[in-house]
């Protein structure tokens, strides 16, 4: 048998393993791991379109009258210098107060007028807040903010997709490739065709790498679109003409890189090891941890190369304890060529690994 | 170690602390061998053995010189229908027996023609089209016949194939075993059912526990069972006459009158000059109509050997 001929079998192996992988129900769970952010930044995207179709009715003033609004000014200093607010309520509250007199705490009360202002500068919010006709509050958001916007999605990108909905994703794919088989009682059928149980495992993790890679580029990339729908027009432009559309293609490459890594860990697991909740765990904990150990073993978790091929670190909150700040952390990443090729070899190291748990396996329904 | 045969050299497996086979020995030559015993007793287990699924943990076996660690090889020429099924659920009987052909590595158009012919050995073509998963146990069985059979195997190996399945198309799959077999093939069946198997195999292999109690074919096992003499049944216009003749001359252990008219029953542990002397009083006129050997079957060498029913 040639090469070209093993070669044409894994195709063809993963060819009708692909169909089974897709069509699992044991599958339907992570197709919802996998579309969860895409959902998420289409509904954040549907929200900001909304208010901004909302803002943009009450029309615009030029940022620089925003800029120049300042707390203390009166309601009609602010109106001469941005004219008539987008928005603009009035009401009259009763203020309660207390005081006190010779020894005595005495409560009054007194009505307030009170008025609130919105003014709106094509992506800025400001809220302005008056009291008896003087602006005690200004507070100015962006209901569009595309940095923002693209630190959550590398936020959401490296905390959840790679670490949880592709780790597991992952285990429920791969897994089910052979031990999946093994509870249906249908192994048996790859096992009796004239070919090298390595070419069986090679057909069935381009099977499972196709289907993962599929599912979980898809989302990362459909959420990537989401995340970017509402900043068409706002400079969502600029960015895909500039580093967009590399970032995009990093996030992809991760995602998918990330579906080899741990594919092929938990499919080398599922022959070696009877329990997958054990392997699952202690990868798991595993890769948590990689923030701990030395440069080196660091280098023999997914989560390492992943991160290098990631176009943006993970934002972090100041106030995150010290702790979990190392724990999350990256090691110095690798430059994305080092980290593909990395994480390639550590692939197949595994594979080669698992290829010696599918030489031995034995099909034994009756215990499994 | 021939390349003729299939071959288990002192070969033995376990399940943890369960035995699967013990110290198997066994040649296999072309033909139609059915390898009985109840359920246990490792038929199962050996055909796994022979086809890899599973792996000895002593001994070795050669299927027409080929290990069974070779599969690339070995299901070349092997066709392996086993009780499980194996066909995905959105697949058609069609479907299934093709994709199957596809990794032998061949085309599509000759696969697909590979399929057609093997659905239509075992009368499945009507149904080709229809998912696996509504068909009836006995087409079900049907399918994996097929399946084991599309790529033209030297050795068919087949667990319990007759389960499930009509008694005409029962019929019509014995007289499609018994072909393969006259084409110079193995076939290899298992059952518990022993009269099923007394019809069409060519050589019997009687295991019980995980051993071999007896192989070969049923006649000659029978010979070797001295212990219990052989029993024939004997139609004849004169059976008590038959009878007191059979005593005075012949070497019989025992005459039993059958309630039936005209049947008896002899037993003799000297089978040659036992049918000798029926020939002799053939000759001088006694109206003989039938002898049959009455325990030259499976059912009959279980008792002997295992001493219980299978």
């Amino acid at each position: 048998m040639t090469a070209r001929f093993r070669l044409r079998q894994a195709w063809v192996i993963a060819r009708l393993e692909l169909a089974r992988v897709f069509l699992s129900r044991r599958s339907l769970w992570i197709y919802g791991l996998a579309l969860l952010p895409s959902v998420l930044f289409l509904v954040h995207s549907i929200d900001v379109r909304y208010r901004l179709g909302k803002a943009r009715q009450g029309g615009s003033v030029p940022p620089a009258a925003i800029e120049a609004i300042e707390t203390g000014m009166s309601e009609q200093q602010v109106l001469a210098l941005a004219g008539k607010p987008g928005e603009d309520q009035q009401r009259t509250v009763r203020r309660w107060s207390r005081r006190e007199e010779k020894g005595r705490e005495i409560s009054e009360s007194r009505e307030v007028l009170s008025r609130r202002m919105i003014y709106f500068d094509g992506r800025r919010r400001a809220v302005l807040w008056f009291e008896d006709g003087v602006l005690r509050s200004k507070n100015v958001y962006e209901i569009l903010n595309f940095t923002e916007d693209r630190e959550v999605y590398a936020g959401v990108f490296q905390y959840f997709y790679l670490r949880l909905a592709i780790f597991f994703g992952c285990l429920g794919i791969f897994l089910n490739l052979f031990r999946g088989e093994m509870m249906d009682k249908t192994l048996h059928f790859w096992l009796l065709v004239p070919a090298r149980r390595e070419v069986l495992l090679a057909g069935k993790f381009l099977a499972g790498w196709t289907a993962a890679a599929t599912v979980f580029t898809g989302g990362a990339m459909l959420a990537f679109a989401a995340m970017l729908w509402p900043h068409v027009g706002a400079g969502a432009e600029a960015y895909w003409q500039g580093p967009g559309a590399m970032h995009a293609l990093r996030y992809a490459v991760a995602a998918a890189m990330g579906c080899a890594g741990y594919g092929s860990l938990f499919l080398a697991a599922s022959l070696w090891i009877r329990n997958p909740i054990i392997p699952a765990a202690v990868l798991l904990l595993w890769e948590a941890s990689s923030g701990f150990l030395p440069e080196l073993l660091q280098k023999f978790s997914v989560l390492y190369y992943l991160q290098s091929l990631c176009p943006a670190p993970a934002p972090m909150e100041q106030d995150v304890p010290a702790l979990l700040r190392l724990i999350l952390a990256p090691a110095a990443p690798l430059s994305p060529w080092l980290a593909i090729a990395g994480l390639a070899g550590f692939c197949l190291l595994v594979l080669w690994a698992a290829a010696a748990g599918v030489r031995r396996i034995e099909i034994n329904y009756s215990t499994d | 170690m021939s390349a003729q045969e299939i071959v288990f050299e002192n070969v033995s497996k376990f399940y943890g602390d369960v035995l699967g086979v013990n110290r198997i020995d066994l040649r296999i030559p072309p033909g139609l061998t059915s390898i009985v015993g109840p359920n246990g007793a490792g038929k199962s287990t050996l055909m796994n053995l022979m086809c890899g699924l599973i792996h000895p943990d002593r001994g070795e076996i050669r299927v027409l010189g080929i290990s069974p660690r070779e599969p690339e090889r070995l299901m070349r020429i092997t066709g392996y229908a086993t009780q499980f099924d194996a066909a995905p659920r959105w697949a058609t009987g069609f479907d299934f027996v093709a994709s199957s052909l596809l990794l032998f590595g061949y085309s599509a158009s000759l696969a697909e023609r590979l399929a057609w012919r093997a659905l239509e050995q075992v009368g499945l073509t009507e149904a080709a089209r229809r998912k696996v998963i509504s068909y009836s146990k006995g087409m079900r069985q049907r399918v994996r016949l097929a399946q084991a059979l599309a790529h033209d195997p030297q050795v068919l190996v087949l667990d319990e194939p007759l389960n499930g399945l009509d008694p005409v198309v029962r019929a019509e799959t014995i007289a499609l075993f018994r072909q393969l077999a006259a084409e110079g093939r193995h076939v290899l069946i298992s059952s518990h059912v022993l009269q099923e198997v007394d019809a069409i195999s060519d050589r019997v292999v009687l295991m019980a526990n995980g051993m071999i109690v007896a192989e070969g074919d049923i006649r000659g096992v029978r010979e070797e069972i001295h212990e219990h003499p052989s029993q024939f049944l004997i139609r004849c216009a004169q059976p008590s006459r038959l009878a007191a003749l059979l005593f005075e001359r012949g070497p019989v252990a025992e005459v039993r009158l059958l309630e039936e008219d005209g049947a008896l029953l002899a037993l003799t542990r000297d089978r040659r000059a036992f049918t000798r002397t029926l020939t002799l009083l053939a000759a001088e006129g006694l109206p003989v109509e039938t002898i049959v050997p009455a325990d030259e079957n499976v059912h009959a060498l279980y008792e002997y050997l295992i001493g219980g029913s299978a």
